[in-house]
């Protein structure tokens, strides 16, 4: 077969598989809906009060910063290894790398992103 | 590493001074600093200047950046546009929500300013890329720039979902093209290219990519809702600058990579001009809002742009280069006074806030009345110099009937020009309409010097032949 038809045989086997699953489940199972089923859990009790909890920002704030500086180690890696045979233009080009990043760095540490208030 | 490979980038050099200039400005300034924007405006007037005398010329970096006369005069004029935008934020930067943030914007229009030097300049696909990435991202955050605001929230975030989707497809196109011809400069590629199937494919997505930024017509569904929640200037940044730097790309992309097999793509942009410009007149007629008015005015414009890149010869290149420079002042001409009612208003941006604008602001409406005649291309305005040389390009090549076409669309569209007219001057005036307004001096200055635009431009012959002679690729 070509490789074009077996990526095809692929596909369609993949999703036939999964809407298997999901219709398979859907059919078979038994089914009792009950209203009270779909209420919030507040410990066996009614709730009180709105059920949404706060999202606090600063986990989002973290996390992005955290996959900034994380790309950064990783891309900073190859040239770690090659750094003997680039010597000093080597070092140059890496350092405006790490001096754009180190701008954002310090951006976000003035404006107060690495508070946890 | 042959660092003399920098001396090609003065402009982008020059850009990034100017960024790091006002970054450290921001962080080691105080928290109210009311030099701010006159430091950011005056650097950046600085800088637009100096920019006329760098002229760079070769290719740097293994021919990945292009210079030539006609980059930087397409960089010059980005820079124009963009410091008239800045010119008209000052009254919106002034305002309470965001007071503390609006440093930020200085910084993200640079960057995205940046993006567009590199997308000009491309001479490498992965280059077009990175440069339209570049653009694309910062400007999301700043169409969300009013973050409290639900409409510019949900504007930044259908900007940013359809941005990235166009940008995959594009990509997506751009590695079609690698597989077809097994490289990604400009130059070899031209030498390799075919009509295989391959290719074509690869120009269809390579083409839906860059037509979302420019907004033609199946890509363009975005543009009424972005430009109706985004801030005002944000709007007038998009809809001059983004849409100059994705002109300016595609017709370089097109020129020297696909200029052989022209009768592959002059097909494709045949279509999608004449249903672009169609379209942008047909919904522009029912518009309420001023902003989504010129979303629409500003759909069709671009497809007269594309009209000026069908023509493949150098006279195309001058029409829509010299398009562009007239499509910056008569469209930030209109945002000027667009953003100066709105600020009065609270916000308001219906067409009916300007009824009886010739009473309470007779200069504002007349700086309105004369953008709208440029963009409907009335004599003896630069609008109609601009129109003339695209439709004169696009016949040249043979294109009549799709001058007539765009000819047609060009009275029907004076229709709903005519009609903001109409609200200005004949409408009276009612509880919805605005006082008169003060503006501050900054966006005097950007007002005169667009007012001076749609008058001279058009009628100094010297600069459509000044253009013509960059022209010769």
């Amino acid at each position: 077969m070509t490789n074009s038809a077996l990526f095809l045989v692929v596909l369609v086997t993949a999703v036939f598989m999964v809407v298997a699953a999901m219709a398979l489940a859907m059919w078979l199972s038994p089914k009792s809906y009950n209203a009270l089923k779909g209420e919030p859990y507040e410990c066996g009790i009614e709730t009180r009060g709105p059920s949404w909890g706060q999202f606090r920002v600063g986990y989002y704030l973290i996390a992005i910063l955290f996959l900034i500086f994380d790309v950064e180690a990783v891309l900073l890696f190859p040239w770690a290894t090659i750094y003997s045979s680039i010597g000093l233009d080597g070092l140059i080009l890496a350092s405006f790398f790490i001096f754009v990043l180190l701008l954002g760095l310090i951006y976000a540490w003035k404006k107060g992103a690495l508070e946890w208030k | 590493m042959n660092f003399s490979n920098f001396l090609f980038m003065q402009h982008e050099i020059g850009l990034v001074a100017v960024f790091l200039i006002l970054f450290f400005a921001d962080i080691l300034g105080s928290n109210d600093k009311k030099w701010f924007y006159p430091l950011a405006s005056i650097l950046f007037a600085a800088f637009t200047v100096a920019g006329f005398f760098f002229n760079p010329q070769g290719e740097a970096f293994g021919g990945m950046f292009v210079a030539s006369p006609l980059t930087s005069f397409m960089k010059n004029l980005l820079n124009i546009a963009t410091f008239l935008v800045f010119l008209q934020t000052y009254r919106w930067l002034e305002q309470k929500e965001i007071k503390e943030r609006r440093f930020e914007y200085f910084l993200i229009s640079l960057i995205t300013l940046l993006g567009m030097y590199l997308m000009i300049s491309a001479g490498n696909f992965m280059m077009l890329y990175i440069g339209m990435e570049t653009a694309s991202l910062p400007l999301a955050t700043l169409v969300a720039f009013n973050k409290h605001q639900r409409k510019s929230a949900e504007a930044g975030v259908k900007f940013i979902m359809i941005s990235a989707l166009a940008s995959a497809v594009m990509l997506f196109g751009v590695s079609y093209l690698y597989g077809a011809t097994g490289t990604f400069y400009f130059s070899d590629m031209a030498a390799n290219i075919s009509t295989s199937p391959m290719v074509l494919l690869g120009l269809v997505f390579f083409f839906g990519g860059l037509g979302f930024k420019l907004s033609l017509v199946p890509f363009h569904l975005w543009t009424a809702d972005v430009y109706e929640g985004a801030p005002t200037s944000i709007t007038a940044y998009l809809s001059v600058v983004s849409k100059g730097a994705a002109a300016f790309a595609l017709l370089f992309a097109l020129f020297k990579v696909f200029g052989n097999i022209e009768g592959v793509w002059q097909g494709i942009v045949w279509g999608l001009s004449v249903i672009t410009i169609t379209l942008g007149n047909l919904f522009a007629l029912r518009q309420t809002d001023i902003k989504r008015f010129f979303a629409f005015s500003s759909i069709s414009q671009a497809g007269y742009i594309v009209l000026g890149i069908i023509a493949n010869n150098s006279m195309g290149i001058t029409a829509t280069v010299f398009y562009v420079l007239v499509y910056v002042f008569s469209n930030l001409a209109s945002f000027a006074v667009i953003s100066a009612v709105e600020n009065k208003n609270g916000g308001d941006t219906s067409i009916a806030a300007f009824n009886g604008l010739s009473k309470s602001n007779p200069k504002l409406a007349l700086l309105m009345m004369l953008s709208v005649f440029s963009l409907g291309g009335i004599p003896f305005f630069a609008g109609f110099f601009s129109k003339f040389f695209i439709f004169m390009a696009a016949a040249s090549a043979g294109f009549y009937l799709l001058v007539f076409i765009a000819l047609l669309n060009t009275v029907i569209s004076l229709f709903y020009y005519l009609m903001i007219v109409k609200a200005m001057y004949i409408n009276k005036a009612d509880e919805t309409s605005v006082t008169p307004i003060k503006s501050d001096n900054y966006s005097r200055i950007s007002m005169v010097i667009c007012f001076v635009g749609i008058l001279v431009v058009g009628v100094i012959s010297g600069i459509y032949t000044y253009i013509n002679g960059l022209a010769m690729l």
